[in-house]
């Protein structure tokens, strides 16, 4: 066995251990024992087994270490969503394999990518037509109006619309990196941003611009559009502040959350109390009290992890996501194709950012918007579409150069 | 009686998280540095001219100095093609080469997988891909 299959199977074995002794706990968590958590640690460890040997059968090419990651993070999501809430895991765990094969079917799929980009004006339209079905027939839950629902079916389009974002920019950043082709770029985030502000979703709207302004560096590496970047974020975070209530109440409740504590900075405050209750080795499985916070199952998971796992749990959590963002960062620097690289590099920066958003924002680091910690927190089309998401830059790692090392090569001659 | 059960499990809970951040990390340097498995002597060959030469987890060929295999001859380009391990197959890959890559008369485009026998054709010279079964 190769050396790095060893460690493949070292982080598989990691995974199986956490499950197991975390279900075994939950099992026996309320007085009569249930087995249903039994079921779900050993499905969740043969689904990861089924998908990583898939995965290496099929597309052994690329960065396979990402699967394994993603699979650690959605199995920490999933054993604080049981400990919350039971019958929402149950629900989770059809997401993750939903997650899990569309992940393989986009490895599969993109390639037919290529076939598309020639008529690229296509996600433009694409972009501008998901948005208007928002507007349209968007029904509003937790204080924003992105949600499309269907029966009892519920999808947030901006989820797609992100990675549909960093394709236009992308191709458009390939084709011309003068003025031209860097006002297109702002022409298309300011449609996106006018959309995503009528829908009151403005931890979104912040995503997007950032991820545009980081493309725009790194494709044209100019100081002076970055600087203007960052002066009209300062604005138009400003203007936000003046124009909507709810952006005033958040600061207000992120600048001294104790002023108002029962109402509306309680969220903040629970959330606060709970990252200090755990410590550093936390309450322990169970012993905590996440119920205390509001929506905690999706935006607020890492207070719950930072409670139940503590200090130590959460910090492991974070540098997780740091290695994704690294990881996907490597795939971006060693693909040789210009819009690959700039795909992977787009996705990765809004994944980041995302993580920053949520994160920064239950800890009180920055202002509190609401957007999911990906693959931790219940909900299915974040789920599904950060897998999609990972799927496609798992292809384009495939794409990308392996590395070339001097070595002396044993030669002998045939007798 | 749970408590002390979930008290005492917390410990290992995140032992374990941190034994798979290890060998993340692990991956990580091992990549850095370079020798993931790259540079490994694996059970394939290659035969070129009556001379064999061992095949790593990732071989290059080519006319420049540094390919692990150099192969001299005007229509062979610096970084012609690379032959590497993924799982147990082999694949071939043409790294962009002016003169193309071809596999038992053929020439390839993308990745292809290589069987016993294979004969690898690089600019005007002929090379035989051999497994060894063991």
């Amino acid at each position: 066995m190769d050396y790095d299959e060893r460690i493949e199977i070292a982080l598989l074995n990691s995974i199986y251990i956490i499950g197991v002794v975390a279900f075994f706990l939950l099992a026996v968590y309320k007085s009569p024992i249930s087995l249903n958590p039994i079921y779900i640690a050993f499905g969740f460890g043969f689904t990861v087994t089924i998908f990583y040997y898939l995965i290496k059968k099929f597309f052994p090419k690329g960065d396979i270490y990402i699967f394994l990651i993603l699979s650690f993070l959605t199995e920490i999501g999933l054993i604080m969503i049981y400990r919350i809430n039971s019958e929402l895991a149950l629900k989770q765990v059809e997401w993750i394999a939903i997650g899990m094969i569309l992940f393989m079917a986009s490895i599969f799929f993109f390639r037919f990518y290529e076939g598309i980009r020639k008529h690229y004006q296509v996600l433009l339209v694409l972009i501008i037509l998901l948005f208007l079905v928002t507007l349209l027939f968007g029904t509003e839950k937790f204080g924003s109006k992105n949600w499309i629902v269907v029966g009892n079916f519920s999808f947030q389009p901006s989820e797609l619309i992100k990675i549909l974002f960093v394709m236009m920019v992308s191709e458009i950043l390939t084709r011309d990196k003068t003025k031209k082709g860097i006002l297109k770029v702002v022409g298309i985030t300011l449609i996106s941003l006018f959309f995503l502000v009528l829908q009151k979703d403005l931890g979104s709207a912040f995503l997007f611009y950032m991820t545009a302004l980081i493309m725009i560096f790194v494709a044209t590496s100019n100081l002076l559009y970055t600087m203007f970047g960052f002066l009209g974020l300062i604005f138009s975070g400003y203007m936000g502040f003046i124009l909507f209530d709810h952006v005033k109440v958040r600061v207000a409740a992120w600048l001294n959350p104790w002023l108002d504590v029962p109402g509306r900075s309680y969220q903040i405050v629970q959330s606060l109390f709970a990252i200090g209750y755990g410590g550093f080795f936390g309450t322990g499985l169970g012993l905590g009290h996440p119920e205390y916070i509001p929506a905690v199952y999706t935006d607020f998971i890492f207070s719950a992890i930072c409670e139940e796992f503590g200090f130590l749990g959460a910090v492991a959590i974070v540098i997780v996501y740091f290695i994704i963002c690294y990881r996907g960062l490597r795939v971006s620097l060693k693909c040789r194709e210009e819009v690959y690289s700039y795909i992977a590099l787009g996705l990765i920066s809004m994944f980041g950012l995302q993580v920053f958003t949520i994160i920064g924002g239950v800890i009180k680091l920055i202002p509190l918007t609401g957007v999911t910690l990906p693959f931790v927190s219940y909900g299915g089309t974040s789920m599904v579409m950060s897998f999609i998401t990972f799927g496609i830059i798992k292809y384009i790692s495939e794409l990308g150069v392996e590395d070339l090392w001097e070595k002396e090569n044993e030669i002998y001659k045939l007798s | 009686m749970y408590e002390i059960l979930a008290q005492i499990l917390r410990f290992v809970l995140v032992a374990f998280i941190y034994v798979f951040l290890y060998n993340i990390v692990k991956i990580m340097i091992l990549e850095l540095r370079g020798n993931i498995g790259n540079s490994e002597i694996t059970n394939a060959k290659l035969e070129m001219q009556n001379i064999i030469y061992n095949l790593y987890t990732y071989t290059t060929l080519g006319r420049a100095e540094d390919n692990d295999i150099r192969i001299e001859n005007q229509y062979v380009s610096s970084k012609h093609a690379a032959i590497y391990k993924r799982g147990r197959k082999f694949f071939l890959e043409d790294l962009k080469s002016t003169n193309g890559t071809f596999l038992n008369g053929k020439r390839i485009k993308k990745p292809v997988v290589l069987r016993n026998g294979d004969v690898i054709k690089v600019g005007e010279v002929e090379l035989k891909f051999l497994l060894d079964k063991r």
